[in-house]
């Protein structure tokens, strides 16, 4: 992948390129180390946004925790590294230097922004120890770019810096989340279920401002969620995974229209729609594994794989089927799509 | 079939507590007018605060009502003594949103089925030996293997199995109705429409109505896409209609800009033409004056901000809308 160096219109900064390679994060559990991510290869593109979909235990919060290098304890990353231009491999840096990464260079805004601020200190509070942390010096730039970031996305500066948190509605501290995260300029935005728990209404207006503000700061953005709908709105590439897996990943738009792994075909099956025959919409069978039960051999998947249950391969039962590409910048892990090829 | 439920003007004050917003009321209900035949399907949807909740816990007989009329096959339970009223909300079962917290983790499936048969029978004349063989009925009813959930605790079992026990013990008591609120928003995305489908069946099967009440229209849809379908606001209901119609034809800008907000799957879909954004966010300082959404709507006008517009039909469609400017916009996406 090329760094878009031409581009003028995003700011003087480039937006910068991630490769993520055979990243395996693994659990401590009583029944020994079990990978909750495995191999995982993913490219976010600069300048692009990424929807990484899965259910829950799917690994894709742990996943985004990787990006930082912060999985908790009893967690482990075993494996793999991630390339950000500018800054290296983040696995690979020390300790001090993953701390000014995160939150400087890498935003993350978390899982119920609601839930991660102090509810002892008003957001302007938490503006300045964010600062303090990072060795800023010019605190007034600081809360002037606060406001610049808050008044942006319509939300006025002054009071939303004096509130504590249970002031705010559940849409302005995702907001003051995504604020917190990007205030010291970060280049990589790390969006973990930035609107689980908002409403309609709600969910469209941050959905719209993560778009404008990704265009307006030239970011390269992912946004990890459970909802098919979220990604379709913002993402322009979509990866799918399941059970610590990548099954699929290529243009959202593409993966939507002619999805390639049965898991994906299931997935936007299950999905009630507004038009259309309602009875379109079919139950995908089973129920996704949580980390004692990934099976250690063979598909993750085929125990509710619709190709699986028509006719068994002996491959998805011995061979975790690995990523091959198929064409339009679409990646497939499925041992019946490769055998059409 | 039995089990006729009707509101009529429900209207529901909150006193403010705490020394802030002390004597401050909150109405989350103005005067609220619904009606679901038996075996039916309603479903309530709205943005949070909107009071849908509250009229699923007035439904279930959870929350009183500080005026207006809750009638079961006519019968008007205001009326009644708690002892006459008890029976009715036998007959309105609630399923929660969180089934995590709705059972009890230190008892296993069949404790959990077992208390409210046991009522069951004694209220019916059954002999004990019914209570074993009906928990298996319904069990298999909620699409779950009876040997397999019976000697489990909650949290041997998925979100999914777990929220099919909770329906299952609903069913235990032989309702008319169920009550489900925001039943899958916990529970993971490809296990959603299985419990939506079972929803469904149970209309079918058991002759059950389902209330639904949810902040996703898509799903209400799947529900009771020959049902009706009443969109909430600040307490008021502002459109009400076939779920249908209200989804293809909204009239008020409300309706327009809740059904404008929910993703369109590029790819599969285009977005509405007539696509609609609110010009404000939902604030609670907004005026009680006039209508209730002119603050954020975009058409408003000088009458709107004065006079309330009540609830009324729209030519001959069997829409009703509560608005003095409603336009037919085409908001939600399209197959592409």
């Amino acid at each position: 992948m090329t760094t878009a160096t031409e581009s003028s219109t995003v700011d003087e900064r480039t937006s910068p390129g991630v490769r993520i390679r055979d990243l395996t994060v693994a659990y401590r559990t009583p029944a020994g180390e079990l990978p909750a991510v495995s191999g995982i290869n993913l490219d976010l593109a600069p300048g692009s946004i990424t929807g990484l979909v899965g259910e829950s235990g799917s690994g894709k919060s742990t996943m985004a925790l990787a990006m930082l290098n912060a999985v908790q304890q009893p967690g482990r990353i075993t494996g793999g590294a991630i390339e950000i231009d500018g800054l290296g491999d983040v696995l690979s840096l020390s300790p001090k230097q993953i701390r000014a990464v995160r939150g400087g260079s890498i935003g993350y805004v978390f899982q119920a922004a609601q839930n991660s601020l102090n509810p002892l200190k008003t957001v302007g509070k938490q503006l300045l120890d964010l600062g303090r942390s990072h060795g800023v010096e010019d605190r007034r730039a600081l809360v002037r770019q606060a406001r610049e970031l808050l008044s942006r996305m319509g939300l006025s500066g002054e009071r939303v810096l004096d509130s504590y948190q249970h002031e705010l509605s559940g849409g302005m501290r995702q907001r003051v989340g995504i604020m917190l995260a990007l205030v010291l300029n970060a280049h990589v935005l790390v969006l973990d279920e930035p609107t689980t728990a908002l409403d309609m209404i709600s969910q469209a207006n941050i959905l719209s401002i993560i778009s404008d503000v990704h265009a307006e700061r030239g970011l390269t953005t992912l946004v990890v969620t459970h909802d098919i709908g979220v990604v379709a709105e913002v993402a322009d590439r979509v990866a799918v995974m399941y059970g610590g897996r990548l099954v699929e990943q290529g243009p959202t738009v593409d993966v939507l229209r002619t999805p390639s792994h049965p898991y994906t075909k299931g997935l936007i099956t299950a999905i009630p729609r507004l038009t259309g025959d309602p009875d379109v919409a079919r139950p995908l069978p089973g129920r996704p594994p949580t980390l004692g039960t990934i099976p250690r051999k063979g598909c993750v998947f085929r125990e509710r794989c619709a190709v699986y249950a028509a006719g068994a391969r002996e491959d998805c039962e011995t061979l975790d089927p690995p990523a091959h590409d198929v064409g339009g910048g679409r990646l497939v892990a499925c041992h019946a799509v490769e055998g059409e090829q | 079939m039995s089990g006729e439920i009707e509101g009529v003007g429900i209207v529901k004050t909150y006193q403010a507590r705490g020394d802030v917003l002390k004597g401050q009321a909150v109405q989350a209900l103005r005067g609220v007018d619904f009606r679901i035949p038996a075996g039916g399907a309603a479903s309530f949807i709205g943005e949070s605060g909107c009071g849908k909740t509250t009229l699923g816990r007035i439904l279930a007989g959870l929350e009183t009502y500080d005026s207006g009329q809750l009638r079961v096959d006519g019968v008007d339970l205001s009326a009644l003594r708690p002892r006459k009223r008890e029976p009715y909300f036998r007959r309105i079962q609630m399923i929660h949103q969180d089934p995590y917290s709705a059972l009890n983790p230190t008892r296993t499936v069949d404790a959990i089925l077992t208390d409210p048969l046991t009522l069951r029978a004694k209220q019916t004349g059954r002999p004990k030996s019914w209570i074993a063989e009906r928990q298996r009925e319904v069990l298999s009813l909620v699409g779950l293997e009876p040997d397999y959930v019976l000697p489990r605790y909650p949290h041997q079992l998925s979100g999914g199995m777990r929220q099919r026990v909770v329906i299952a013990r609903a069913l235990t008591v032989d309702p008319d109705a169920l009550v489900a609120d925001e039943a899958v928003s916990m529970i993971d995305v490809s296990l959603r429409l299985g419990i939506l489908k079972l929803l469904r069946e149970l209309r079918e099967t058991v002759g059950v109505s389902v209330l639904f009440i949810t902040h996703d229209v898509a799903t209400a849809r799947y529900i009771g896409s020959d049902g009706e379908l009443y969109v909430i606001y600040r307490g008021q209901i502002i459109e009400h209609g076939p779920t249908e119609t209200v989804i293809a034809d909204p009239v008020h800008p409300y309706t327009q800009c809740l059904l404008s907000a929910i993703p369109v799957l590029h790819g599969l879909e285009r977005p509405g033409p007539d696509r609609l954004v609110p010009t404000e966010p939902l604030a609670d300082s907004q005026s009680d004056t006039g209508c209730l959404f002119a603050a954020r709507c975009p058409f408003v006008t000088d009458r709107c901000r004065t006079e309330r517009p009540e609830l009324g039909h729209d030519g001959g469609t069997g829409q009703e809308h509560a608005c003095f400017h409603p336009e037919r916009r085409h908001v939600v996406a399209v197959s592409a």
